[in-house]
């Protein structure tokens, strides 16, 4: 049965679109309105007419697209109407500003779960439920293999890898957005206290933080193009893309490590190239998945962004879920 | 608290690259442990414990029964884990977090010993139930050490030369000793590590097994200055080095790998039997053409290899001859300090006195190397060029008067190896390098021309220089044409000597050839891709050697 409500967002163009409102949440390419549920690169793109988002999104993403941007912001929970349809944002737990976006349209609600994480993040506002007929979830990591240890235990390996290479220099491979702010939080709460130094990329985006009002430590930014000496003992932050690159034979004596879900996996961890990873994620693991499913109360459910046949047939099966494909 | 150590340990030398700091990690591991977690960590660590108790499948269903979980759920797990013990592991992190860890001070040596050996004295019931209280009182780390040695997966990044070096390191006795008394059935006890440690060296506990082999190094120029007569010339066979021991009427068979392969040629070990005295002898095993009297393929070789109890068809089909180079021990002496030539002169006159009194007949299996005599080095030449129309790999050349050493010391023995075939090919995929690699494309594929296209036939990771490495990657980012993950596909511009050891037809390859040990040998910037090498000429090469 397609009501006419079920395709209140659908798939256009490989992004999720309303098409009664005629605006796209976090398009692929240049639209004329966009609501952005976070500020990843893969999450919006250059050259829209107008951006929708949060307040702390809207700061960063000026610091990413520049300033002369159109963008409209909301607080979290606050409602505004389009077309007919009201719209808010809610908390998403992934990074700083992250949120899901809640549709009411006809007495029915849609929600877009974005990026979303359950476990505690001192560097962004906690995911809120938010209760919805409609739910439109991630599902990066929707395999029960992975299964999120407690941060804590996490990061105290990290403090623990790094300091028991006191002759080396720690670099450690993190987005620079949300994960390395995160790290940083949790790191300088462990036994390290030695310097940390932050990639210029990093580097900005602590300051973007710090502006927001979170409270982290402050990093020494790493000057391009000056050889890099006497850092032994330090930990240094730069993006995963420089792992494979010549920017690494700045240093010397080093050690790598890579802070992501997917280190959860031996395989990945060896095939990666890193010396070490460390399971840390700022998405939901299975559990999270399921409890976001589960709370929302959402009768039908659609999944996105990640392998969900598994995570599809098992509610089916065993939660006697809904699930459904999005329409295109 | 060891089991935990060995956990760490376990984590360590699966993310340290670096060789230096696992022996650093293994010495500080060894030093703070009991000697019986000791002794299990090196039976654990050298692989020689790869008895499975029960099988992956058996530990997905049961952890699927235990849970009720979906089987296909646990199947599609692996897809992406890729190894059954620890797909178990991660989904166990669902299930057992809340109960009690009784088991958190169990030992290596408990486990090892004792718990998981008495599960096989179980009924399956109480075996499944057995291994359900395993989980659920273990903490959640060493599950993947117990899910392993459980499904007989237990492997990490080390190597028995690794081991060696850490205990000689350790307790400053020569490698030599350490490897000796490591080879063969190592079995874990405080004894098998007290005598693994011992810095007295024991000459009749040594005795029961192999001698450290002598390697040969590639030759080197300077070898020619040296007159034809202070060596011997050898065929170099491409077979399974090993040592026929045959003490106090026991025949023991020891590949150069460390390992008892007595099961594997049962024919032999028969024959060699019947000899009356006691030795050690060095040697080569092959399958042998008896009618051309050469070797067959390694290929062939390698039907009989991994086959325990060979029936008497397969005996039949891959007819197995051990050629004796040298002789180590005679009836309880070791000789291996007197020179080559009495060496090769007593092995002589013991192999012609076994010939003649030996009840069986023995020369259907058993052979000493013929030699070769040169008259000077341009004749060496042409004798290692013929090497391959007996199928051989090229000479071996050893110093008369050398006694036999262990490893690869230099100036004893030369490997005289026929030169390489070679083909001129055309660069065009390359893939970035690894480790100390990384950040460099150092992975190349090549290709050879078949009517209009290029078809890829090899790839080769070596035989660049650092400059010309940096120099080609340079080239590389300028001049690729497509991006695929790592693969970059390549204008095809630059043509390479790529040499080779052999050829044959491959139906896996999609050029229908396939080389072995590719390398490139020239970088011929004086070539132009028209000039490479087209499948037709590789198909002659291979006309022209078989």
């Amino acid at each position: 049965m397609r009501t006419k409500q079920k395709d209140l967002i659908r798939y256009k163009d490989g992004s999720l679109y309303c098409e009664l409102a005629d605006i796209w949440i976090d398009p692929n390419k240049p639209v004329k309105s966009a609501l952005i549920t976070h500020a990843h690169f893969d999450h919006f793109t250059f050259g829209c007419e107008e951006y929708i988002s949060t307040n702390e999104t809207a700061i960063i993403l000026k610091e990413r697209v520049g300033n002369n941007i159109k963008i409209k912001t909301f607080d979290y929970g606050e409602e505004f109407k389009i077309n007919g349809i009201n719209i808010s944002f809610h908390p998403s737990g992934h990074i700083l500003g992250s949120s899901q976006i809640k549709f009411i349209f006809a007495e029915e609600k849609w929600l877009i779960s974005g990026d979303f994480k359950l476990q505690k993040d001192y560097t962004c506002k906690q995911y809120e439920i938010v209760k919805t007929d409609y739910l439109i979830s991630e599902c990066t990591f929707g395999l029960p293999i992975f299964k999120w240890d407690e941060t804590n235990k996490i990061v105290n390996d990290i403090s623990k890898w790094i300091t028991n290479s006191p002759e080396k220099t720690s670099i450690l491979f993190c987005y620079s957005l949300g994960k390395a702010q995160r790290l940083l939080k949790e790191i300088s709460q462990t036994n390290f206290k030695g310097n940390i130094y932050s990639h210029g990329s990093i580097y900005k985006m602590n300051n973007c933080y710090k502006e927001l009002g979170i409270d982290i430590k402050d990093t020494i930014k790493i000057e391009n193009k000056k050889k890099i000496d006497q850092l032994k003992g330090s930990l240094i932050l730069l993006p995963p893309s420089l792992s494979k690159s010549s920017y690494l034979k700045n240093f010397k004596n080093i050690q790598t490590a890579f802070a992501s879900g997917w280190m959860s996996i031996r395989a990945m961890r060896k095939r990666s190239g890193y010396d070490k990873g460390f399971a840390i994620s700022d998405h939901a693991d299975w559990d999270g998945i399921l409890e976001l499913v589960k709370k929302s109360e959402a009768k039908n459910v659609f999944f996105h962004h990640g392998d969900s046949e598994a995570l599809s047939k098992y509610l089916v099966e065993k939660e006697s879920i809904n699930v459904l494909l999005l329409g295109k | 608290m060891s089991l935990k150590k060995f956990s760490e340990l376990f984590g360590d030398l699966d993310s340290i690259n670096s060789t230096n700091n696992k022996i650093e990690v293994l010495k500080r591991y060894f030093l703070s442990n009991e000697p019986i977690d000791n002794s299990w960590a090196i039976y654990l660590l050298t692989g020689k414990s790869n008895k499975r108790f029960i099988s992956g499948r058996y530990l997905k269903n049961l952890f699927s029964q235990i849970y009720e979980y979906p089987e296909w759920l646990i199947d599609t797990c692996y897809l992406k884990v890729g190894d059954s013990a620890e797909v178990i592991t991660l989904l166990l992190k669902n299930k057992t977090t809340s109960i009690n860890k009784k088991l958190s001070n169990i030992s290596l040596n408990e486990l090892l010993s004792k718990t998981i050996p008495e599960l096989s004295k179980l009924n399956e019931e109480d075996k499944n139930l057995q291994i359900k209280n395993i989980w659920e009182r273990l903490p959640e780390d060493y599950h993947l050490i117990f899910n392993k040695i459980l499904t007989g997966t237990f492997r990490v990044g080390v190597s028995i030369g690794l081991i060696t070096k850490s205990l000689s390191k350790l307790i400053n006795i020569d490698e030599e000793i350490i490897s000796h008394r490591l080879m063969g059935n190592f079995k874990p006890s405080i004894d098998s590590y007290q005598f693994l440690i011992n810095k007295n060296i024991n000459l009749q506990e040594l005795n029961s097994k192999p001698f450290p082999f002598l390697l040969a190094n590639t030759i080197e120029d300077k070898i020619f200055k040296h007159s034809i007569n202070d060596f011997q010339f050898e065929w170099k066979y491409d077979g399974i080095r090993m040592q026929l021991i045959k003490r106090s009427g026991n025949v023991s068979l020891w590949t150069r790998g460390q390992e008892l392969v007595n099961e594997s040629f049962p024919e032999l070990v028969e024959k060699m039997s019947h000899i009356k005295d006691d030795f050690v002898l060095d040697g080569e095993l092959l399958v042998w053409n008896f009618k051309e009297q050469i070797a067959f393929d390694f290929s062939l070789l390698q039907k009989r290899i991994n086959r325990k109890s060979p029936t008497r068809s397969i005996q039949i089909k891959y007819p197995i001859i051990f050629i004796a180079y040298d002789l180590l021990e005679i009836n309880g002496r070791d000789i291996r300090e007197i020179k080559l030539e009495n060496r090769r002169n007593k092995l002589e006159k013991y192999f012609s006195k076994w010939q003649n009194k030996t009840e069986n007949n023995i020369s259907d299996i058993f052979k000493i190397c013929d030699l070769i005599f040169p008259k000077d080095w341009p004749d060496a030449l042409t004798f290692k060029e013929k090497s391959r129309e007996n199928n051989t790999e090229g000479l071996i050349i050893k110093n008369i008067r050398s006694p036999y050493t262990s490893g690869r010391k230099k100036g004893i023995w030369w490997k005289y190896k026929v030169d390489p075939m070679q083909l001129d090919a055309v660069l065009i995929y390359a893939k970035g390098g690894s480790g100390r690699r990384a950040g460099l494309y150092t992975d190349y594929s090549f290709a050879l021309w078949k009517d209009q296209e290029l078809v890829k036939f090899a790839s080769a990771y070596s035989g660049l220089t650092n400059i010309e490495i940096k120099e080609l990657d340079k080239w590389i980012r300028k001049n690729t044409i497509e991006k695929f993950g790592p693969v970059r596909s390549l204008k095809p511009e630059m043509v390479f000597e790529i040499s080779f050891e052999k050829i044959q037809i491959s139906k896996r390859h999609k050029s229908g050839i396939a080389v072995r040990f590719p390398r490139i040998t020239k970088w011929r910037k004086d070539k132009k891709i028209n000039d490479a090498d087209s499948l037709q000429n590789a198909y002659e090469l291979m006309k022209k050697i078989s």
